[in-house]
């Protein structure tokens, strides 16, 4: 059934780059950095080497702004830091070169990591401009501190010696810096596709979900900011051996405007085009200085900022995915013509998600493949049965209880949601939460995962208080969940959505990531995957884009996601709700498989025939109380829930019960 | 005694530049939700105008009226021009593209005005001395100034029928059209109004601090500190944020080191934003972004 | 198969377009030599200059560079130096340090010069020193403090040192009975070790310095420091900067009421002061070469024909009368000129031509230079100006 050719998943994995492009790109790369120096023009060579030195900072920038979706206005600051600290210890402390490079990145880090813990709490605005005061305080303080050389910087420290070889020209300090670039991104191309990679990428398009599936955002963020850093503090090291003196400019707003300008023109998260952006922008530099003077006499000084600002503003406005964008729609216009002409149909998906970039995101969708989705509501008569029931947890002993809500309430300003909900739900059941709209469900289920936080009131999750916490805590424990609202990753397929519900199985992070060390964790995650969505009928589907599913199927992947963390309580807001019949018939059966195999599951529904027929135990919530909690039977019965239901007697509201089940 | 009044004095004078930066920022903030980052560069704009329409002869009224009306229109051609363009516009991409327009507008006065501070002839007064502290007549310009026209930002926004329908137009578009503003011209209105704001900061501020074409960033940037005591909509707290940031500054340049002076306001910035996000006056989970 | 192609374009795009551009006419990037048929003996002599053309040193490098342009040029119309033509290389540094250094490396690895003139201002001078003696160029800074040439083997200059100004500044106050003296000084290099030096000359002269406040070179609003400058109750203040900032310095001082004499320094010694401080700068004594007052020298004095030429010749150039940092450059041109005239363009005998230049009279003054004495300039070099009516008069001590 599965059409993943094993071998070839396994070539994709290791340290080295896994497809053709990337190959085929790193060697290209590797070839003209070898004959750069021998063709170049002195003007040219000296434009190229600090490309190389601006593309590290560049690929860490764009690292955070793709990836992690961040703005940094501060990364000069950390360049700064790296630049710095070498000279430092190689000039007052003699250490050995490699040393104090290793010293410069480590700096770099250590600061991010020691600001990044408190300000990456913040977002959007705050943090952008948070970072760029930070690059004017880290400027401020080199400049005015003693042991940093004040106004004159750190210099005489002499140039680096490889094999004994001193590099002391340009073209030996373009082979110096240059392997560096080319294992900076490769290590990038890594992380962009690896578990960590993918889960930033998730968090992009939504938080919520991907903090539900057991995604440490907050986390990943610090560790990608860390990591930008140390690409930075790279940049810096180099920068400071090449120029020979490392001054308070180095943390200057124009170095940060410069490495946003290389980011942004290469298009965002595109660590290729962080790259090209570099060389680019150094060329647009040394050309605008000597053009802008040539047009306009007496122009002196920065004039290349004209140039910056122009292209920051254009390239937003018409051409929001940089180059990249450009690059990626004359081939695939290319690619579409031929694909015409021979007339055979492509499609090629992977939990890889194929090329070695991510998308850029922060604009918006790229223009793609079109969806081909159509026509996919195929007859269902055969059995759930007939397909593998996805794992689940079973932590406790049927019956005894997983989840212990007590006295959980909120209140926005004066208005109650959700009033004292004390309930217990034992291991081993399905339990159906219903009750009018309005009725404060939704806001439950966002407490007990997390979501929000109560006013009052205690969610113990296998024993543990997690109220409060944030979703990925009760995630990591076993808890996963559903929308209402749908939240699916639209930026990757089907089956890309599904192994994000892995996330919480998987271990791997950032360094093995961009090391290509998780190959083969990365695929079981992706066979079983495939295999959940081949039991939910979805396995036709598992190379399409997310969002370009019909919204019943969309339901059903995101319960297939949740399921795909193997969860030992799952929790189902409204998921019958755009199925068709024979979906919902699909997904009831395979929630009572689920519950004979030992899963725990709350659903919300307002499908009230669904639930009385699948649930083990019932809660009724009206106005935020919890009015009913029993069997369906009895509950069905309760006057109370009729009048809540249907706000007429009870004998009518009985009436009109039956014969809404009936209906269904 | 006497030091201690005079760096507050001058910090005073300081903090109604940022004041006057930081209600230009709130302004167009609270109706387009978009920092920006050129709102200072208004201000260098307008003090460099004026000093050429001054050298050419023209009486200084005269000179700064037509430049904080050419910044007023700039401003909105901006607006026009650059922002309305994008129709998603986030964080991220708001950031950038203010980024631009600032880049592009110092490079604009690097090539017009050239790299050199540049000083507009003081305001008609005298300096006075009280108690040995001297109080410059164009200090008293620049806090006349952020009454005047702060003040009046302030009192339209909150007290006028349509400042209040500007600034609901970000959340309730509806509540806006009643009163007959579309969203297009409300965000017109705002930097209009930022314009303006940042336009008259640079005038009365450039016979003491002087105008250079890269000044202009580091002016807006305090001002956005300012405008974050107030949470970015609080146009009091920002006005006394501001000044409260000026006297910081001028204390620590006369108490601790003159070169530190420009690293307080980042300091306070990151000490505020860590401490209390949704600014100094709002309660913690106040409307905010 | 589509994907897997579309995959390729990206990386390939960016690999082609490096290339295209990377792809120049075939220079050696790996050495300073350009493996050209020239020689070093028979080729134009090349002469790089890095200066702050712009940035906040702008007041002192623009002059400097339209000198070095004028001077370069009338070299060449008398036929350049022995037949050879002197190709002048003026690179911007924008008054920072990276910037010299990278302008430096340019001017060693492509541009193969064979003496720098450089930079203006002392942070970035200090930055091309290492460079500079690396590579084994012979170099003449034209700024002011002595840490540029102290123990160098490769680097001279031809400004007075700050040692002497504060003497002759010292000595002046010493004769009027000042016994407290306070500074506001420059944070950048200029400025730097100034407050020791004139603790230590203070010393011997029973002057005390009793309060040091600094500035950044771009600052405007000097309220702070004035302050704490009022409050020390000085017998005299120092202001040790350059234009235009320590004009606005002495404009703000005034301001403030602080009305104890002002010393400035050589850094001041242009109009741009002027400018910058407006009917404030009344009064302020500053000790500075010749030119400026040249229409008060005697006419027996050595080196008024220089004066009086220099002061011709740029104004017919340019339009207006040269600061004494034209003439820091004309003298560095003047130096490296004649040593070049000398032993030609070999590193070390063009060095060691440097070091024997002897009674060479200059626009600061006299220059003779040793192994020892890098600098080459002595108190003689300064008289102190009186700062009137916008002009810089000879002040009688």
């Amino acid at each position: 059934m599965s059409y993943l050719n094993k071998a070839a998943m396994r070539s994709k994995t290791g340290f080295w780059p896994n497809n053709r492009g990337t190959i085929l790109g790193v060697a290209a790369f590797a070839v003209i950095i070898a004959i750069i120096p021998f063709t170049a023009s002195s003007s040219m060579m000296n434009i190229a080497v600090f490309s190389m030195i601006f593309a590290l900072p560049a690929i860490g920038l764009s690292l955070l702004m793709g990836l992690a979706g961040q703005v940094s206005l501060g990364q000069a600051a950390f360049f700064a830091i790296g630049a710095y600290t070498h000279a430092i210890l190689l000039q007052k402390f003699e250490m050995p070169g490699p040393v104090a490079a290793v010293g410069g990145v480590a700096a770099a880090m250590l600061a991010a990591l020691l600001i990044g813990l408190p300000m990456l709490r913040l977002r959007g605005h705050y943090l952008a401009l948070a970072t760029l005061g930070l690059g004017f305080i880290v400027m401020i303080a080199v400049r005015e501190w003693e042991f940093t050389g004040r106004t004159t910087g750190i210099y005489g420290y002499g140039r680096p010696e490889v094999f004994g070889i001193p590099i002391d020209n340009n073209g030996l300090f373009f082979w110096f810096v240059a392997p560096f670039v080319l294992i900076g991104l490769v290590l990038a191309l890594n992380l962009t596709r690896s578990r960590a990679g993918r889960a930033l990428s998730a968090v992009n398009d939504s938080e919520l979900a991907a903090e539900s599936l057991g995604v440490n955002t907050y986390a990943l963020r610090v560790k990608v900011f860390t990591l930008s850093a140390g690409f930075a503090g790279l940049g810096g090291v180099f920068y400071a051996y090449q120029v020979q003196i490392v001054s308070p400019q180095v943390a200057e707003f124009h170095v940060s405007v410069e490495l946003l300008l290389m980011v942004v023109l290469g298009g965002l998260g595109s660590v290729w085009g962080a790259v090209a952006g570099a060389f680019i922008v150094e060329l647009l530099s040394e050309g605008l200085r000597d053009l802008i003077p040539a047009i306009i006499p007496g122009a002196t000084g920065e004039v290349q900022l004209i140039g910056y600002g122009l292209v920051l503003i254009l390239v937003i406005i018409l051409l929001p995915g940089g180059l990249y964008q450009v690059v990626k729609s004359a081939w695939a216009a290319i690619t579409r013509r031929r694909a015409d002409a021979s007339a055979k149909p492509s499609s090629a998906a992977s939990v890889d998600g194929g090329s070695g970039e991510v998308p850029t995101r922060a604009f918006g969708g790229l223009p793609g493949e079109a969806p081909a989705g159509a026509g996919l509501d195929e007859a269902t008569d055969a059995a759930a049965s007939d397909a593998r029931i996805p794992t689940v947890s079973t932590p406790v002993a049927a019956g005894q209880p997983i989840l212990e809500v007590s006295g959980l309430t909120k209140r926005y300003g004066g208005v109650v949601a959700v009033d004292d909900v004390t309930l217990t739900v034992p291991a081993g059941q399905i339990m159906g939460l219903i009750g009018p709209n309005g009725a404060g469900k939704t806001t439950c289920f966002n407490m007990i995962t997390g979501a929000i936080a109560p006013t009052s009131g205690t969610v113990r999750f296998l024993g543990e208080e997690i109220q409060g916490r944030k979703p990925h805590v009760g995630a990591e424990a076993g808890l996963t969940r559903t929308f209402q609202n749908l939240q699916v990753f639209s930026s990757t397929d089907v089956v890309g959505n599904v192994y994000m519900g892995r996330y919480r199985k998987g271990r791997a992070g950032i360094l093995r990531g961009m090391f290509g060390l998780q190959g083969r964790e990365q695929y079981a995650h992706e066979e079983i995957a495939h295999d959940i969505l081949d039991s939910m009928r979805l396995g036709d589907v598992a190379g399409l884009a997310a969002g370009d599913l019909p919204f019943g199927r969309q339901r059903m992947m995101e319960v297939c996601r949740a399921l795909a963390a193997e969860p030992a309580l799952l929790l189902l807001d409204e998921p019958m709700a755009g199925l068709s019949g024979s979906e919902r018939e699909l997904l009831a059966q395979l929630l009572r498989a689920l519950r004979d195999a030992g899963l725990t599951i709350v659903l919300v529904e307002h499908d009230v025939a669904q639930v009385m027929a699948l649930a083990d135990t019932v809660a009724v919530l009206d106005d935020g109380v919890l009015i009913a909690h029993g069997d369906p039977e009895s509950v069905r019965n309760d006057p109370a829930v009729i009048v809540a239901y249907l706000g007429t007697d009870a004998e009518e509201a009985e009436a009109e019960l039956k014969e809404l089940e009936d209906q269904s | 005694m006497i030091d201690f009044l005079q760096l507050t004095v001058a910090g005073l004078s300081q903090g109604s530049v940022y004041a006057l930066l930081a209600v230009g920022l709130i302004a167009t903030y609270t109706v387009r939700h978009v920092v920006n980052i050129a709102q200072g560069d208004y201000a260098t704009l307008a003090g460099l105008g004026s000093i050429s329409l001054v050298t050419a002869g023209l009486p200084l009224p005269v000179a700064i009226l037509i430049a904080l009306i050419s910044v007023t229109l700039a401003s909105v051609l901006i607006e026009r021009l650059v922002i309305a363009r994008v129709k998603n516009l986030t964080t991220l991409v708001s950031i950038i593209l203010t980024l631009g327009v600032s880049t592009l507008l110092q490079a604009i006065m690097l090539l017009i005005w050239g790299a050199e501070a540049k000083r507009l002839p003081a305001f008609p007064g005298s300096d006075l001395t009280l108690g040995g502290v001297s109080i410059r007549s164009q200090e008293l310009w620049m806090l006349g100034a952020l009454v005047v026209v702060g003040g009046g930002v302030l009192l339209f926004y909150e007290k006028t029928r349509w400042g209040k329908a500007l600034r609901a137009s970000a959340e309730q578009p509806v509540a806006a059209r009643i009163v007959g503003i579309s969203p297009a011209a409300a965000s017109v209105i705002a930097f209009a109004i930022a314009g303006f704001v940042g336009a008259t900061a640079g005038v009365v501020s450039s016979p003491i601090y002087l105008s250079i074409w890269s000044g202009g960033l580091l002016l807006g940037l305090k001002g956005f500190v300012a405008a974050v005591l107030g949470g970015l909509v609080s146009f009091r707290a920002a006005i006394v944020g501001a000044l409260l940031l000026g006297i910081i500054e001028s204390y620590v340049a006369g108490y601790v080191a003159s070169g530190w002076k420009d690293a307080v306001a980042f300091f306070i910035l990151i000490i505020v934003l860590i401490i209390r996000p949704a600014g100094l006056v709002l309660r913690p989970n106040a409307v905010r972004v | 198969m589509h994907r897997a192609q579309r995959r390729l374009l990206v990386p390939a795009a960016v690999a082609a377009s490096i290339a295209l551009a990377l792809t120049g006419c075939g220079a050696s990037n790996f050495g300073g030599d350009s493996g050209g048929g020239e020689t070093a003996e028979d080729g134009p002599i090349k002469i790089g200059a890095v200066l702050d053309i712009t940035g906040v040193g702008a007041n002192l490098g623009v002059p400097e560079q339209n000198t070095l342009n004028m001077l370069a040029e009338q070299l060449n119309a008398d036929g350049g130096i022995d037949g050879r033509e002197v190709e002048l290389i003026i690179k911007d540094n924008q008054s920072t340090e990276d910037g010299a250094a990278k302008a430096t490396t340019q001017l060693i690895e492509n541009d193969d010069v064979d003496l720098i003139i450089g930079s203006s201002r002392t942070g970035p001078s200090l930055a091309m020193r290492p460079l500079v003696e690396a590579a084994q160029v012979p170099t003449i800074s034209v700024a002011a403090n002595a840490a540029i040439v102290d123990g160098s083997e490769w680097v001279f200059k031809t400004a007075q040192n700050d040692l002497v100004v504060l003497e002759r500044i010292l000595d002046d106050a010493e004769s009027k009975g000042y016994t407290k003296i306070a500074l506001v000084r420059d944070a950048t290099g200029f400025g730097e070790g100034i407050a020791d030096i004139i603790t230590e000359l203070g010393e011997e002269r029973g002057i005390t310095l009793t309060a040091t406040e600094s500035f950044e070179p771009s600052a405007t609003d000097f309220t702070a420091q004035m302050t704490n400058i009022r409050a020390a109750d000085a017998d005299a203040v120092i202001i040790w900067g350059i234009t235009p900032s320590a004009g606005l310095a002495q404009a703000a001082y005034v301001q403030l009421g602080v009305n104890k004499p002002v010393y400035q320094s050589h850094g001041v010694a242009n109009d741009a002061f002027f400018e910058a401080a407006g009917p404030a700068a009344d009064g302020v004594i500053a000790p500075m070469g010749r030119l400026l007052v040249a229409d008060e020298l005697s006419d027996d004095d050595p080196q008024k024909p220089v004066i009086d030429q220099f002061i011709a010749d740029y104004s017919a150039e340019f339009g207006s009368s040269p600061s004494s940092f034209a003439g820091h450059a004309y003298d560095a041109w003047l130096v490296g000129t004649k040593a070049i005239e000398a032993a030609g363009t070999d590193p070390e005998a063009l060095r060691d031509a440097i070091e024997a230049t002897t009674d060479l009279v200059g626009i600061s003054g006299i220059f003779t230079m040793t192994p020892e004495n890098h600098s080459g300039l002595t108190a003689d070099a300064l008289i102190m100006a009186l700062a009137e009516g916008g002009r810089w008069t000879l002040y009688e001590e």
